[in-house]
């Protein structure tokens, strides 16, 4: 009876084994010879606006002849992304790319795979400096803040009571942005119309969001916007505004892939989100991992480094490359964008 | 239980020993309503006391059908990944145009009643205990949800209208998901009581042997329970997708810890055989309270946690207490 | 032989298909078999099956505790409190046992004494102990440690690549193997596990003894939380969030009855050892992650009805019916 077992089991793994490499992300079979073996990974696989991320990656590694694996956790999970950056780690690849969860918590991988002469460049959510060699930040954190604020004035004009979603406290861009967002409400006369009320955390996820967003306007009547860095979230809470009926009263905004906002922009609920364009912040990161591996790119502030059909850029202060190109989707606009 | 005197009114005051329990629950419902509104000016009113129902009524749906497979002593986890798989076939299917408003509905349950059955399969006719058959369909869903989905989301965009309007829609000022909720609750509380092949439920559930020796086939009963929920939640995961908007491979993640919370909440004992529907519909509504009045009260999130827990605690101790009161009283037989 | 084969029936299945695992994995990733990438990974294991022996030993006694990760979640930050106040390990080590010990406790007297189903009651728990630790950790959590109270989740012994953590898991596991099969307690886990009133009425002390096996649990959960912090480096209310699910899945596998009574810790550290091989295999390979958990999903379901097989209905009406042809003649006597 064991002995049956054990071979239906073996079985079962190998018919595994077929099934599995089939469904294998990309690498293995991009696989050229020569060129750099580069491996990115998001903070999940889940969310689209990190496939499209991928996708801009992909074309730039096919224009290097480098070698690109995307590989990463389902779950936005601090454990599950050191697991997975251990297993990269473990396939000597020559650069890694990442967007880390917790900056802390994937610090000591990195440094690791630093130390066995490994390039780390991290994008969109950065890691602690001495962790990687460089950031590829979509858009200085100021620069965010204020576009955030300038699509707010859009949705209302003479300001009121905001609110703002993250995904957690620990995610430096969006903790980031709700910091300067504040301190601008207070400083810049332009800002001043609005004023801050609460910050809430939804960890990237829909229900959540939704739920968050329907809570925050019982709370707060008054609540004019609800900003949110997280492109789970700003949907999210436009669709929430939709359900519970306060449509033109109170207005999302916030970053926001195209495709997720486009049918309210349509139909007129809302009036502007903004986001950079994400295939293109992949595709810098390649370019800019690759050149750090050839030694075009050097860490220092100032150093130039040319990335293929996006021309030349420049290093910033520890080693953070700006790619600062925001794009503001309106009514207008929205159908010229299809990712 | 001791079989008392038909007719006596111990017998009556025993019965209604066990619809103490949803007064129980209701009870810790308005205490808890009480210390909110106390806490937040927002709190107590009536568009206020709607967003809570809508924020529950899903979960009232799935923790009826988590409440049907406690009832026969077992459990079911995998009702998150159930969602997901159900939500996101609906979503592809309905992006796609394909079938009208009806068929949708209907292919919801369909697949959630097959994916309850394989789960009623392994536990009654493959022997597997229940905690280890539906952690491995909490699996095998999911990892099928990521294959079909590729990791790809369907924007809200893409869905027809009618559902999300559906999903928002309000009658009479009452959300539409709140009343379809209530009705389903009430509906299965009455096929519950009434219809002898549901009470085999409760019965297979009290005692498995006396069950089985009494002629029931337990097994099927059991199957039954997990074709019950398993429909009930793809009925949700449509309703969810409608709700949501961006469906992800990643719906209704965690979605069985809180399925199973209001169902303890709610009085239903994991011992099986006892408690109802009426108790997790306030069980649900207890969770999504203290979600809200957290929120209105400003409170940091992470007591949510805190408080959601205690509270389960809380309502299972004075839970225990109460039955065992009630039937130390009224037994004849010392231990 | 034949009698150990068949008591240990579940334990060298586990055997054979960690074999073919092994085989699987290296078939799967050329990375795989390389003794610094398995001693390196094997640090991905240690804290969960530390906690499974925990659990095990509450299984054992035929209940259930679903909030060990969040015991382990307490302790982490408790450390991380004490690191900030630079209090030496060795003072912080015992504190945190004992308030894993004392988590355990709770759980132990709400089953014992006040006599609540334990699935419901560590359901209840494991949201609140969570919520203490966010309480305690705060949102943001904590993430500067002093050097010391890294040591064992970070460093490796000397200079080779052997991990700390490892050591100590293979020190835990001993220990766990003699107390549950080698010293009278772990017997009486069985027998409470096996008939709890038989037990009672010969004079024994159940809810002393499953007490005792909750507070055991939550020591396990301490002694993980001192290997996460080293190894992550960071004590935050989520710390192991979700894992409870997983750590089910390596006892269940490891043979051990969910009604109680019956198991190895042999088997639940050979289950933990599989598990880890499918895992590292896959990770090497770039499968994503739900696929990972169907496969594994997959053999957990098809192990235990094949194993079930011979108790099942359809099988036995087979063999009757086999066995009826087979013995016709006798019936002519």
């Amino acid at each position: 009876m064991k002995k049956l077992v054990a071979v239906l089991v073996g079985v079962l793994l190998s018919a595994g084994l077929v099934f599995a490499s089939g469904t294998t992300e990309s690498g293995a079979s991009a696989a050229k010879k020569g060129g750099y073996r580069l491996f990115m990974n998001p903070k999940f696989t889940g969310l689209a606006y990190f496939e499209v991320c991928a996708n801009g990656a992909k074309e730039a590694a096919a224009e290097l002849g480098d070698t690109f694996v995307y590989t990463g956790s389902e779950q936005a999970d601090v454990q599950l992304q050191v697991q997975s950056l251990q297993n990269i780690i473990a396939q000597k690849p020559d650069a890694i790319i990442v967007s880390a969860i917790d900056l802390n918590a994937v610090a000591p991988p990195l440094r690791q795979a630093m130390a066995q002469g490994i390039k780390v460049v991290s994008y969109d959510a950065d890691t602690a400096t001495d962790a990687r060699d460089f950031f590829v930040n979509q858009m200085s954190y100021e620069g965010a803040a204020r576009t955030m604020l300038d699509c707010a004035l859009l949705d209302a004009p003479q300001g009121g009571e905001i609110a703002f979603i993250a995904a957690s406290p620990t995610s430096p861009n969006h903790m980031a942005h709700i910091r300067i967002m504040t301190e601008l409400t207070k400083t810049d006369p332009k800002y001043q119309v609005f004023k801050p009320v609460a910050t809430q955390f939804a960890a990237d996820d829909e229900a959540k969001s939704i739920e968050v967003a329907v809570n925050l306007m019982q709370a707060y009547p008054n609540l004019k916007v609800i900003i949110s860095s997280s492109a789970v979230s700003a949907p999210a809470a436009a669709r929430a505004i939709e359900t519970i009926g306060k449509v033109g009263k109170v207005f999302a905004t916030g970053v926001a892939l195209p495709s997720s906002i486009k049918s309210y922009l349509k139909d007129g609920s809302q009036k502007a989100f903004f986001i950079w364009d994400p295939a293109m912040l992949g595709y810098l990161s390649v370019y800019a991992a690759h050149a750090a591996l050839d030694g075009s790119l050097k860490k220092a502030e100032g150093a130039t480094f040319s990335a293929g059909k996006l021309k030349e850029f420049t290093v910033g202060k520890d080693g953070e490359i700006v790619y600062g190109r925001p794009l503001i989707f309106t009514p207008e606009n929205i159908d010229q964008y299809n990712f | 239980m001791r079989t008392e005197k038909p007719g006596s009114i111990r017998e009556r005051i025993s019965q209604n020993a066990l619809q103490f329990r949803v007064v129980s629950v209701f009870f810790s419902f308005v205490v808890l309503f009480a210390l909110f509104a106390f806490s937040s000016k927002n709190f107590l009113n009536v568009q206020n006391v709607k967003v809570i129902a809508f924020n529950a009524s899903l979960l009232i749906i799935v923790a009826s059908g988590e409440a049907f497979v406690v009832l026969t002593r077992n459990l079911d986890v995998s009702v998150g990944s159930i969602i997901g798989l159900t939500g996101y076939l609906i979503a592809k299917t309905a992006a796609a145009h394909l079938f009208g408003g009806v068929e949708l509905i209907l292919m919801a349950l369909l697949i959630g009643a097959i994916l309850g059955a394989l789960n009623g399969l392994a536990v009654a006719y493959g022997r597997v205990p229940s905690i280890v058959a539906t952690l491995g369909t909490l699996s095998i869903y999911r990892g099928i949800t990521y294959i079909i989905g590729h990791g790809i989301e369907v924007p809200s965009g893409a869905l027809p209208r009618w559902m999300i309007r559906g999903a928002d829609a309000t009658v009479l000022g009452v959300p539409f998901v709140v009343i379809i909720a209530v009705f389903i609750v009430a509906l299965l509380t009455y096929l519950l009581r009434n219809v002898p092949l549901f009470r085999r439920i409760y019965a297979v559930g009290s005692s498995p042997a006396a069950a089985v020796s009494y002629g029931l086939r337990s097994n099927r009963v059991v199957l039954l329970a997990y074709i019950m929920c398993g429909t009930l939640v793809g009925l949700a995961g449509f309703l969810y997708a409608s709700r949501v908007g961006t469906i992800t491979v990643n719906l209704g993640r965690d979605w069985e810890m809180m399925a199973l919370a209001a169902v303890v909440l709610g009085g239903v004992s994991t011992m099986g055989g006892s408690g109802n529907l009426v108790g997790v519909l306030f069980g649900a509504m207890i969770l999504s309270t203290i979600d809200n009045g957290l929120v209105l009260a400003g409170a940091p999130e992470f007591w949510r946690m805190f408080i959601q827990g205690s509270a389960i605690v809380a309502a299972i101790t004075v839970d225990a207490l109460i039955e065992r009161r009630i039937r130390s009283v009224f037994s004849h037989r010392k231990a | 032989m034949k009698q150990f084969v068949r008591r240990y029936r579940w334990e060298l299945f586990i055997v054979a298909m960690l074999a073919i695992a092994v085989i699987w994995s290296s078939g799967l990733s050329p990375f795989y078999l390389d003794a610094q990438q398995l001693l390196y990974s094997s640090r991905n294991f240690v804290f969960t099956g530390i906690m499974a022996m925990g659990l095990m030993m509450i299984i054992v006694t035929g209940e259930m505790d679903l909030s060990l990760p969040s015991i382990l979640a307490v302790c982490t930050v408790v450390l991380a409190k004490f690191s900030s106040w630079n209090i030496p390990l060795a003072l912080a080590l015992p504190a945190i046992v004992v308030v894993g010990s004392l988590l355990g406790l709770l759980n132990g007297v709400l089953v014992t004494r006040l006599k609540l189903p334990s699935l419901a009651v560590t359901l209840g728990t494991m949201g609140a102990y969570r919520g203490l630790a966010f309480i305690i950790g705060s949102e943001v959590g904590y993430t500067s440690f002093n050097g010391q109270y890294l040591w064992l989740g970070a460093s490796n012994i000397g200079k080779s690549a052997i991990p700390t953590m490892l050591v100590v898991y293979l020190f835990c596991a001993a220990v766990f193997v003699a107390l549950a099969h080698f010293t009278t307690f772990g017997r009486r886990c069985f027998a409470v596990g096996n008939n709890a009133v038989a037990v009672r009425y010969s004079g024994g002390n159940v809810e002393l003894i499953k007490t005792a096996a909750y507070v055991i649990g939550g020591i396990t959960a301490a002694l993980g939380a001192w290997v996460f912090v080293g190894q992550f480096g960071s004590a935050r209310g989520d710390n192991a969030n979700g894992v409870i699910l997983g750590v089910i899945t390596a006892v269940v596998l490891g043979g051990v009855d969910i009604n109680g009574g019956k198991g190895t810790v042999g088997g639940v550290l050979l289950s933990i050892l599989f598990l880890w091989t499918l895992r590292n295999g896959m990770g090497l390979a770039n499968i994503a992650g739900p696929v990972e958990q169907l496969i594994i999903g997959l053999f957990l379901v098809i192990s235990v009805v094949i194993s079930n097989l011979p108790e099942m209905e359809i099988v036995r009406r087979i063999r009757v019916r086999r066995e009826r042809v087979v013995s016709a003649p006798d019936k002519l006597r």
